[in-house]
């Protein structure tokens, strides 16, 4: 299943990161750094082994124990974004994908 | 027997008897309303089809016309009827709203009939079915009086005040209470209701009998305000819309607005309202100067063409105050509605339409359960159930929470390098208030202005103001539409008049004539 931002969501990067609307439920969120950098990759690439693996680069390096905690932690957050209606998940797009890929 | 009122009943003597409880069986029900008001009055006229006697007590006289009651200090101010509130009022008395707007009352739409500016600018005019209906209370009370209790089911008691219940913890038996020049004397009824509004003595009444304390919670809103009424110039008495202008958004000023409205007689209603230190005057030059000072001139301007009638009459007790009767051990046969249960800042507006409101239910309880034990067990939640979104409204928009509410996270795990206090919730019910920031502020400013001109936003709005529905019913979709969509500009002052074409030309012949 791939990640998208829902469509009831209004955001916009901000001085303090990134701040959510959710206009169906009318509530606001906030983001710290860390979660919005995870926002971002959820925006660019869709995909949770992206976000993953990039911030498990970021912030692990080699450090496994590390890697298998923040993947950890990363399938919380979006887990938590899912459940509170900001992410939703979808069928992955099949040859869209692959198309781009090949370009 | 009776006070020899206009409405007295036709109760025969053999059926109403006083003095104290006999041990003797009662094949006759009877139920006492406490409190001749709107509440009380509407209270009576339900349960005139459920108890084979009603007796309302009523501790002052009705006045025999349209006129403002001396024991009513509400009675000389704007009253308003709002939709909800129209709608209960018909379906408890049907034809009421015709009769009233037949004896000059008006109907305005909200905010099609209206020229509304609201801290966030002007809004259009826009049909929705909210809708509010303006008259003096006086007449308000004297049509629905006759409708109510001109058919000689209620017995009305005037000039006798209540003492206190009588019964004990378990069961309300009845009520004690003393008519003019008269001795005390008790009154056995299978069911009490106090309608008697802010001044309620009822927690004071059932610890007499032993009952439990009343949990009571107040909300202040620092508000003031000062009525007076003005003959209408005759070619705008009638056509002029329902007129608001609500406080700015500056912050360390008090709060200062305005509203005038239409009533019978050619006769406009205006009431002039501050926060503290902001207070409106009562003198002549200070109330006029008040509207002057406020952030449009125009009911300034419409009260320098319009004759005074009377005197300013100031208002203070705009406290929002509930007393949760539905959380205590209320004995049988005991029951209270209106204001004397949940009263909010008048100011809006709800005070009657909440009554109309109450009455509705009582009487789907009453006709669910009869006058019994399977009645009194939930009619209090019932009936505070009818008053929660008015009461709820009331202290969201006078600024005030009066629960505590607990902090929730989500995606939280404190220590942890990636989720670290990754969200906060900032807003619905369960978070802290906090300082919103600038794109909070951006998307509650885009949304305040978007309702001036969205019609299903307004609608929400307005049918949210006027009792039609609750928050829920706002359509979401129209708010992500108008988040992501170009927003509508706003009018000017000279723009949202120009809605109105009679006020708009009444303007233009002033100007005229003012500059020759």
């Amino acid at each position: 299943m791939s990640l998208r931002i829902s469509e009831a969501v209004i955001w916009q990067e901000t001085g303090e990161g990134i701040s959510l609307y959710h206009t169906e439920t009318g509530d606001f969120h906030s983001l710290n750094d860390t979660g919005s950098r995870i926002w971002r990759l959820v925006a660019s690439d869709g995909e949770r082994e992206p976000v993953m693996f990039k911030l498990s680069r970021d912030f692990a390096g080699s450090n496994s124990a590390m890697s298998r905690r923040i993947v950890t932690d990363v399938e919380e957050f979006i887990g938590a974004m899912i459940e509170q209606g900001l992410i939703e998940e979808v069928p992955a797009e099949e040859p869209a994908v692959k198309e781009e890929s090949l370009s | 027997m009776s006070a020899g009122t206009p409405f007295t009943g036709t109760v025969s003597t053999g059926t109403l008897s006083t003095g104290t409880s006999s041990a003797r069986p009662h094949p006759m029900s009877r139920a006492v309303v406490l409190g001749g008001g709107l509440a009380g009055v509407l209270a009576a006229a339900v349960l005139a089809g459920h108890a084979d006697e009603v007796v309302l007590v009523e501790g002052d006289r009705y006045p025999s016309g349209p006129r403002p009651r001396r024991g009513l200090p509400q009675s000389h101010h704007s009253h308003v009827l709002v939709a909800g509130g129209a709608r209960a009022l018909d379906a408890l008395l049907p034809g009421t709203v015709d009769a009233l707007l037949a004896n000059g009352a008006h109907l305005r739409g909200l905010p099609g009939d209206a020229l509304i500016f609201s801290a966030d600018g002007w809004f259009r005019r826009l049909r929705t079915d909210a809708h509010l209906i303006s008259c003096t209370r006086g007449l308000l009370d004297q049509v629905v009086r006759r409708r109510a209790l001109g058919g000689g089911d209620v017995e009305v008691w005037e000039d006798t005040r209540a003492l206190g219940l009588t019964g004990d913890e378990a069961r309300i038996t009845g009520v004690s209470v003393s008519r003019r020049g008269a001795p005390p004397e008790t009154v056995r009824a299978d069911l009490v209701v106090d309608a008697t509004g802010r001044r309620s003595h009822a927690p004071r009444w059932l610890a007499g009998v032993g009952a439990g304390d009343i949990e009571e919670v107040s909300v202040a809103t620092g508000l003031a305000y000062a009525t007076r009424l003005y003959q209408a110039p005759g070619d705008l008495a009638a056509a002029i819309p329902a007129i608001m202008l609500h406080p700015g958004t500056a912050k360390g000023q008090p709060a200062r607005g305005a509203t005038l409205f239409p009533v019978e007689d050619g006769r406009w209603i205006v009431t002039l309202t501050g926060t503290r230190g902001g207070e409106p005057p009562t003198d002549e030059q200070g109330f006029t100067a008040f509207a002057r000072s406020l952030r449009h001139p125009i009911v300034a301007d419409l009260m320098a063409e319009a004759t005074p009638l009377g005197a300013v009459w100031p208002y203070r007790d705009t406290v929002n105050r509930r007393r949760f009767f539905e959380r205590a051990r209320l004995p049988a046969g005991f029951a209270v509605v209106g204001d004397a249960a949940v009263a909010v800042n008048p100011i809006h507006s709800h005070g009657m339409s909440v009554a109309a409101l109450g009455a509705l239910r009582l009487r789907d309880e009453l006709a669910r359960h009869g006058i019994g034990p399977s009645l009194f067990a939930g009619l209090q939640a019932a009936l505070a159930a009818e008053a929660e979104r008015s009461w709820r409204m009331a202290i969201e928009q006078d600024g005030q929470r009066v629960t505590a509410r607990a902090t929730a996270r989500i995606g939280e795990r404190a220590g942890e390098q990636v989720t670290e206090g990754v969200a906060e919730r900032a807003g619905g019910d369960d978070a802290p208030r906090r300082e919103p920031n600038a794109f909070e502020r951006e998307i509650r400013t885009r949304l305040a202005q978007a309702k001036l001109s969205s019609p299903r936003l307004a609608a929400a709005f307005f049918g949210v103001q006027t009792l039609i529905c609750d928050d829920t019913a706002t359509d979401r979709s129209e708010i992500a539409r108008v988040l992501t969509g170009r927003p509508e500009p706003l009018l000017t002052g000279e723009e949202a008049i120009g809605q109105h074409p009679a006020l708009a030309a009444w303007l233009r012949l002033r100007f005229a004539a003012a500059t020759g």
